[in-house]
């Protein structure tokens, strides 16, 4: 039982350890093989050139990216930018009301929201036919 | 801006297509109205059912999609062959496709149901006011 104990945690030990050294070689190896680039003695035959200046680094490395960034953008919204806004089920509508299956000259009746209670009675003689009192219908919400 | 931004072209076009379905199929009249509307909603929508050319045979789709709401109106003789039940059901068919963020297919497919519902025989004599 003890000696059960014993053999399994020097098990987890050695995995443990396996593993960290497995870890500390792969890093170790792959530095030192990338050691030559951390020289500062010149190899036979390199040529570095001139170093940038400030200026021209601030401009590879910065402006450069910047105005990518800003092109690409301007690429993705350009066409919703020329479309005008869209209706959005979160916005509400943005624009003016449209019409389907209607004439082209009809008048849309004026609201009635500032008349009140008038104007959802028109007057005896304003339509003769009363369609109101007869037709039906349904509301409903979302 | 012009009128037609707010919805794609191709969107107009289903609800306009399902306009002239509903309209072959039932042979009344549908208007659809979409956009913000005064607060009273029923009688905004009575009083574009007056102003169309034959509103004893028409039918009104009001939605407004910034407030949420939904108003069917039929007029006098439309009401006989789409009666309240039949434009409540089309009414829970629109509303279950708007809240899925889907304006124009909700119209659309709502304004072919009200005039599948309204759909019945030819008679003569009796298919005019």
């Amino acid at each position: 039982m003890v000696g059960d104990r014993v053999d399994y945690l020097s098990g987890v030990t050695i995995r443990t350890v396996l593993r960290a050294a497995a870890v500390t070689g792969a890093t170790t190896g792959a530095v030192l093989l990338g050691s030559p680039a951390f020289a500062a003695h010149r190899d036979d035959g390199d040529d570095p050139g001139k170093g940038l200046s400030a200026l021209e680094t601030l401009l590879i490395f910065g402006v450069i990216p910047v105005a990518l960034f800003l092109f690409i953008a301007l690429l993705v919204s350009a066409p919703s930018i020329a479309r005008g806004p869209r209706y959005r089920a979160d916005r509400g509508w943005q624009g003016p009301p449209l019409l389907f299956g209607a004439p082209r000259d009809l008048q849309l009746p004026s609201g009635s929201s500032q008349s009140g209670g008038q104007a959802i009675e028109p007057a005896p003689g304003d339509s003769p036919s009363e369609p109101a009192s007869e037709g039906g219908g349904a509301s409903a919400r979302w | 801006m012009l009128d037609g931004e707010v919805l794609t072209a191709r969107q107009q076009d289903e609800i306009n297509r399902a306009i002239d379905i509903a309209q072959r199929e039932s042979g009344l009249t549908f208007t659809v109205y979409v956009g913000p509307a005064p607060d009273d909603l029923t009688a905004y929508a009575r009083q574009l059912l007056a102003a169309l050319p034959d509103p004893e045979q028409s039918v009104v789709v009001l939605v407004d999609p910034t407030r949420r709401l939904l108003e069917i109106v039929t007029g006098g003789f439309a009401a006989r062959n789409l009666n309240d039940r039949a434009c409540a059901l089309a009414a829970a068919a629109m509303t279950s496709t708007f809240a899925a963020g889907d304006l124009s297919g909700g119209i659309a497919s709502g304004v072919v149901l009200l005039g599948e519902q309204a759909r019945h025989p030819r008679s003569l004599h009796l298919d005019q006011p």
